[in-house]
């Protein structure tokens, strides 16, 4: 009793004691003739365009992406403001986002640019990015970030991440039809000849825009894992190479697939990324699909299905073949703030920025330090790349642009034009390149 | 009684006032709350449309500077001979990011980006005019930003020769808008009215879950679903009106608002959450709030503390009533017990009276058969013993009586000295083995385990305890029945305290359990047709219980009728410095003792107590063993023979002829035969069971040839006295018995006469003066006094011994002090006079 007393008393004598300090100090500030709050801090800012609005910082219910955590980290140390600026197309009639981007990075609109691979070259070959290569956080790179974004001997951007496509299989169908997972062209033939047997009539989920993976794992498998990679690069940009002669083979078993029905060209020629081929794959009907690999740990993609799903690359004369490619952060050449972007852009690349981008997209990163587990269905695609087997999707230093170049082209295969029709489109793409 | 329901109605009444005064102040704070609340939504709806005004204008002003500069420029090129090569040579400025001139009847012209132009890609069909010139709808530019294009004719002489196409960037204006709004909360776009999409987001006005896109993408990122407001936001877009809605953002009240800017060609669209508006009037909030809290918290802390302080009184008054009752049942109790004390001593008085008069009426009784058989020698005699005995009865009784009032008032005080344990033995063996005797009862002494014989003690006391305890033993035992006195030592607590039990046993009478309950209390006796006998005040065991108490020890007792009665004494008594006196048996040449003795325990206590004395000591169970030992080599000094257990004269007689070496005989009290041994000489008997101090005193009479010191002569033949008695009766009896023993008195009546007397005396005229103490004109102990500072020689020397009824030991230290050499009680006892005479008169010689 006496504790408890005691307690109470102390209590009493703090609260009143508060009160008698807080009716005080409402009386004794000092006052000063000005009353602005001076800020000697000059403010930084460095524009970013790309397709994102940027995260409210203050706004509680709201998660911060990955990119935008990094930009953060970056604000933070160097007492930066970067200033998102965006652009989405409403509708087909728009402007595309990478004519905008274009435009802007041509009119230096902006400091640091989110650009696509055709861009990034387009944009090389202009000399409006800077060379990359001397920010500290670059000797963390790949050697496939390196050869992917160099135009001219100049890293013109750096991505945060490193998109690997590959196959996705339902190996539970595999397995039940007694089918190992294909290696070669002409395993898959098979493989799709005894779903076809079976009852499956398209063994492959296609769509309007990835079909393009199985030619560049076919045209390219021995440039990039021949050992003379420069070389034949370096023929194919002063033209004694053609890049009709490489790509030839993989349109030759596009169209194969496709007179063999085991791709229905018709449907894939209208239809988006997994909107129209997922269901078929996670329902079953369909054994095989293509995808980016952070489909699989997406559950409104390919992250949750009733069977053991597998991620493998695309069949070629090397074996499994992923295919990779890009989007990269770019600094305008002659940007307002290009000092203040090429630092956010380091703090970006950094270790510790790209660990925890990694980390929330479970994504391959483009440091050799920042190592992320992937999901088991990932792991045959990650051992090829681990084992550094794969070709490029996008690669600037080609004159030629790979990855929008082969996408409109297959497109024009779906609508019906023979396999040389698509060669003599390369071989024009080839000489408007050479021309310039 | 009906002081409780007061205060309970007392506690409603308060409680209710507080809950009524916390409404009051809960409405009160509620209705300026909301007053408050209004006036800040209002205040809120101001300011947001101020800002838009604010901004609305800006732009305004910024389309009406361009517009204006574009006139100026098309009046320029009107002046100009080649107005394309005027357009070509133009340079690109931040105001217009491309100028363009087709001339009139054609439809291509040319830029100043040096780019082929034509119109067709630019919409104009909205009809939206800045100061009368057409406004294009938003596009995106070849810059890939959003802007927009105004043309203006190009008049020359009234004629139109062409017209101006300027384009514009909203990126131009976005730098004459602020970096954000209340605090970078608020969110706001340029919204080109026609496509209804968003052509501009200044910087720090947007964020990602806004819905960037269009007017659509806006509703549906921010939930805005309601057909109503989507009607009206339609009717104002479309009539050019602004407008501003509430619509809560992701769970925030926010105001959302469409804001008419150039006539509604451009809208400002987007939403402010009421707390960036109102943050100051939220902080108003905050501070009514805190100050609404401090008072409430003041307010109950008052409460509080007067709660507290209202228990604590009730505590208080709680305490002092149960204390009251405390005391008024201890005076109750108090009142209690003293009606049964009085009652008590009213029965004791009862008794008293009967007991005293008993002993009275033998008195007068048998002084009147005195008187009247006065020339019957034998009868006188007779009457006289009986006379005797019933005045010893009376002194007795009295004695008794004085002693329990003064235990009662607290006023006995131990008298602590040295004493020896043998000497209390031997007293109360003295005393009581005649009185055991006389009622043919057995009495055994034993002791047992005492480790030190000299003690710190009041001697007297702890005798009257024995001597009471024993006494009512031998009373409560009939005859031929058996008394056990044992002093035992049990395990010391403390090395400097002796720790004995008394015990004194007997098979006696008994006592009942409801006795035994009362036995120790005042005013009680034993009342059967046994006991009722035996004479005596009840007072004794409350005496000795009580000095047992005051010594720090324990008493009990255990008793079945007819059984008998143990009381157990149990005491705790400093520990004397023994004096080790090797000497003394260094002088006689004693080194080694042999005891025979029989009994083993009786064998291992005689040997705890010689060699404790710092001799050697062997022992003997039987006659043959110490014979044995006599003839071995060792020498032995002394032999210990225990009397009763070897029948005597023999056992002496075989060792006297063994040893020459002096044999003490350990016999009881009243061993009978050892008169014979002790004609053999150096022989001698220590009385069972012994002490050091004895055993050293027999020795030493041994060795001085046995001869006891010789009774000195206590005769007072011869001697002459001084008595200062004021009382005739007194000093009658006084005078009669010195002359039985051959002494004069001279009787004095007051303390005054005395000195007097024997200041005028000759030196030695009076052996000594014996002092009454209660006198008038001049007490007694002022005489003493008075003698003493006499300048005679003899006036310090001469005896003065105080004799008087005042019977305690404060009496007597109070005479030592006045400077009386001894002190003795009435009634006199001849006996002790005669020793204390005797004693005063050596040491003053």
């Amino acid at each position: 009793m006496m504790k408890v007393k005691r307690f109470s008393q102390r209590c009493s004598a703090v609260c009143l004691t508060i009160l008698a300090v807080l009716s005080l100090t409402s009386c004794g500030k000092e006052r000063r003739a000005n009353l602005l709050t001076q800020d000697d801090r000059v403010q930084r800012t460095v524009n970013l365009f790309s397709p994102m609005e940027k995260t409210d910082p203050n706004a509680e219910n709201t998660a911060r992406s990955a990119a935008d955590l990094t930009v953060a980290m970056a604000e933070e140390k160097l007492g930066v403001t970067v200033a998102y600026r965006t652009y989405t197309a409403e509708d087909y009639q728009d402007k595309s986002y990478d004519d905008v981007v274009l435009d802007r990075a041509r009119s230096n609109m902006d400091d640091l640019y989110l650009l696509n691979s055709d861009v990034i070259l387009k944009l090389g070959a202009e000399g409006k990015l800077v060379d990359l290569s001397g920010i500290d956080n670059a000797e963390n790179l790949r050697d496939i970030i390196w050869t992917a974004n160099t135009v001219d001997g100049k890293l013109v951007a750096i991505p945060q991440e490193v998109v690997a496509y590959g196959l996705f299989v339902n190996k539970d169908m595999f397995d039940q039809y007694g089918l190992a997972l294909p290696e070669t062209p002409e395993e898959f033939l098979e493989c799709c000849r005894v779903f076809r047997e079976n009852g499956i009539e398209t063994p492959i989920g296609a769509n309007r825009w990835w079909l393009e993976t199985f030619v560049l794992a076919l045209a390219y498998a021995d440039l990039y894992n021949g050992g003379n990679t420069e070389a034949e690069i370096a023929a194919l940009n002063s033209g004694e190479a053609r890049y009709s002669d490489y790509m030839r083979p993989g349109f030759a078993f596009l169209k194969n697939l496709m007179d063999r029905g085991y791709i229905d060209a018709e449907k894939a020629s209208v239809s988006e990324a997994i909107e129209a081929e997922g269901a078929d794959f996670l329902a079953q009907k369909t054994p095989i699909v293509m995808a980016y690999w952070g489909a699989a740990n997406t559950e409104t993609a390919y992250g949750k299905t009733d069977f053991e799903m597998q991620v493998i690359g695309f069949p070629s004369s090397r074996g499994q073949m992923p295919v990779i490619t890009m989007t990269g952060l770019a600094v305008g050449a002659e940007a307002e703030h290009r000092e203040d972007a090429l630092q956010v852009l380091n703090v970006m690349l950094s270790d510790e920025a790209l660990q925890v981008y990694s980390e929330i997209n479970r994504v391959i990163s483009p440091s050799k330090n920042v190592k992320v587990d992937c999901v088991p269905a990932l792991k045959p695609l990650n051992d090829r790349i681990e084992e550094g087997v794969y070709v490029l999707g996008s690669n600037a230093g080609m004159k030629v642009e790979q990855w929008g170049s082969t996408c409109l082209i297959v497109r024009e295969l779906l609508a019906g034009a023979a396999v040389e029709e698509c060669m003599a489109a390369f071989d024009r793409l080839q000489d408007e390149a050479l021309a310039k | 009684m009906n002081e409780k329901p007061y205060k309970k109605d007392n506690r409603k009444g308060l409680l209710l006032s507080i809950v009524l005064v916390f409404c009051i102040l809960g409405t009160f704070v509620y209705t300026i709350s909301r007053k408050i609340s209004q006036e800040m939504s209002d205040a809120a709806i101001q300011s947001l449309s101020e800002s838009l005004d604010l901004i609305e204008c800006t732009i305004e002003a910024i389309l009406r500077s361009e517009v204006e500069f574009q006139t100026l420029i098309a009046q320029k090129i009107a002046q100009t001979e080649d107005p394309e090569a005027y357009i070509q040579a133009y340079e690109k400025n931040q105001t217009m990011s491309r100028i363009s001139l087709i001339l009139s009847g054609k439809t291509s012209g040319v830029s100043n980006t040096g780019e082929h132009f034509t119109a067709e890609d630019l919409d104009f069909s909205a009809g939206g005019t800045i100061m009368g010139l057409p406004v294009s709808q938003s596009y995106i530019n070849h810059m890939g930003t959003w802007s927009y294009t105004v043309k203006c004719p190009i008049m020359r002489n009234g004629q139109e020769i062409g017209t101006l196409y300027a384009e514009y960037i909203y990126d131009a204006i976005d730098k004459s808008l602020p970096e954000g709004f209340y605090n970078q909360q608020a969110t706001l776009y340029i919204m080109d009215t026609e496509s209804e999409r968003f052509v501009l987001k200044p910087e720090g006005m947007g964020m990602r879950s806004a819905g960037h896109l269009n007017l659509t993408d806006f509703y549906r990122a921010n939930s805005i679903q309601d057909p109503n407001i989507h009607a009206e936001v339609e009717e104002c877009l479309e009539n050019g009106q602004d407008i501003l809605f509430y619509h809560d953002i992701r769970g925030v009240k926010a105001l959302n608002y469409m804001w008419a800017v150039n006539d509604g060609t451009i809208f400002l669209a987007g939403y402010v959450p009421l707390e960036a508006i109102q943050r100051e009037g939220r902080i108003v909030t905050y501070n009514i709030i805190a100050v609404v809290a401090s008072m409430l918290v003041a307010f109950l802390l008052c409460i509080y503390l007067y709660y507290r302080n209202w228990r604590q009184q009730d505590k208080l008054r709680e305490e002092q009533e149960l204390e009251r009752k405390i005391h008024s049942q201890q005076l109750s109790e108090a009142l209690r017990a003293a009606q049964i004390a009085s009652e008590s001593k009213t029965t004791f008085l009862s008794n008293m009276s009967h007991d005293i008069r008993t002993p009275m009426n033998a008195v007068l009784g048998f002084t009147t058969l005195l008187a009247r058989d006065a020339d019957n020698p034998a009868k006188v005699r007779e009457y006289t013993k009986k006379i005797t005995s019933s005045g010893q009865h009376l002194l007795s009784l009295i004695n008794d009586i004085l002693d329990v009032s003064k235990i009662e008032s607290g006023k006995v005080v131990l008298n602590l000295e040295k004493f020896s344990l043998n000497d209390v033995v031997a007293s109360v063996d003295a005393i009581i083995q005649p009185m055991a005797k006389a009622k043919r009862q057995s009495f055994h002494l034993e002791v047992n385990g005492v480790r030190h014989e000299y003690l710190l003690g009041d001697e007297t006391r702890i005798n009257q305890i024995l001597i009471n305890l024993l006494s009512n033993a031998v009373k409560y035992t009939p005859e031929e029945g058996h008394i056990w006195f044992r002093i035992i030592g049990l395990k010391q607590r403390s090395s400097q305290y002796e720790r004995i039990r008394i015990e004194v046993e007997d098979d006696g009478y008994g006592m009942t359990p409801e006795y035994l309950e009362t036995i120790f209390d005042a005013f009680t006796r034993a009342e059967n047709s046994t006991t009722n006998k035996v004479q005596g005040t009840g007072l004794g065991m409350a005496i000795t219980k009580s000095i047992v108490e005051l010594m720090g020890g324990t008493i009990e007792v255990r008793s079945e009728v007819n059984q008998g009665s143990l009381f157990l004494v149990e005491l705790e008594l400093r520990i004397l410095e023994e004096h080790a006196d090797r000497k003394f048996w260094e002088n006689r040449g004693i080194r080694r003792v042999l005891a025979i003795i029989g009994d083993q325990e009786c064998r291992e206590n005689v040997r705890a107590l010689v060699t404790g004395g710092g001799l050697e000591a062997d022992m003997a169970a039987s006659l043959e063993e110490a014979l044995d030992l006599l003839a071995g080599s060792r020498d032995f000094q002394l032999v210990l023979l225990d009397w009763e257990a070897f029948s005597g004269v023999q056992a002496a007689s075989a060792i006297r002829a063994a040893t020459p070496a002096p044999i003490l005989l350990l016999a009881e009290y009243d061993a009978e035969g050892t008169e014979a041994v002790l004609e053999t000489g150096r022989t001698g008997v220590l009385a069972k069971p012994f002490f050091l101090s004895a055993f050293r005193q027999k020795v030493e009479e041994l060795w001085s040839g046995g001869e006891p010191e010789p009774l000195q002569d206590t005769s007072l033949e011869g001697l002459r006295f001084l008595a200062a008695e004021d009382n005739d009766i007194n000093a009658e009896i006084l005078a009669e018995l010195l002359s039985m023993e051959g002494a004069d008195c001279e009787i004095v009546e007051n303390g005054r006469l005395a000195v007097e007397r024997f200041q005028q005396s000759a030196e030695g005229e009076f052996d000594a003066i014996l002092m009454d103490v209660q006198m008038p004109v001049m007490n007694g102990h002022d005489a003493a006094r008075a003698i003493r500072a006499l300048p005679r020689d003899d006036a310090g020397s001469i005896p003065i011994i105080a004799m008087t009824a005042n019977a305690f030991t404060e009496d007597e230290k109070a005479s030592l002090d006045a400077g009386m050499s001894a002190h003795v009680a009435k009634p006199l006892d001849l006996g002790l006079l005669k020793k204390v005479i005797r004693q005063c008169r050596k040491d003053a010689l």
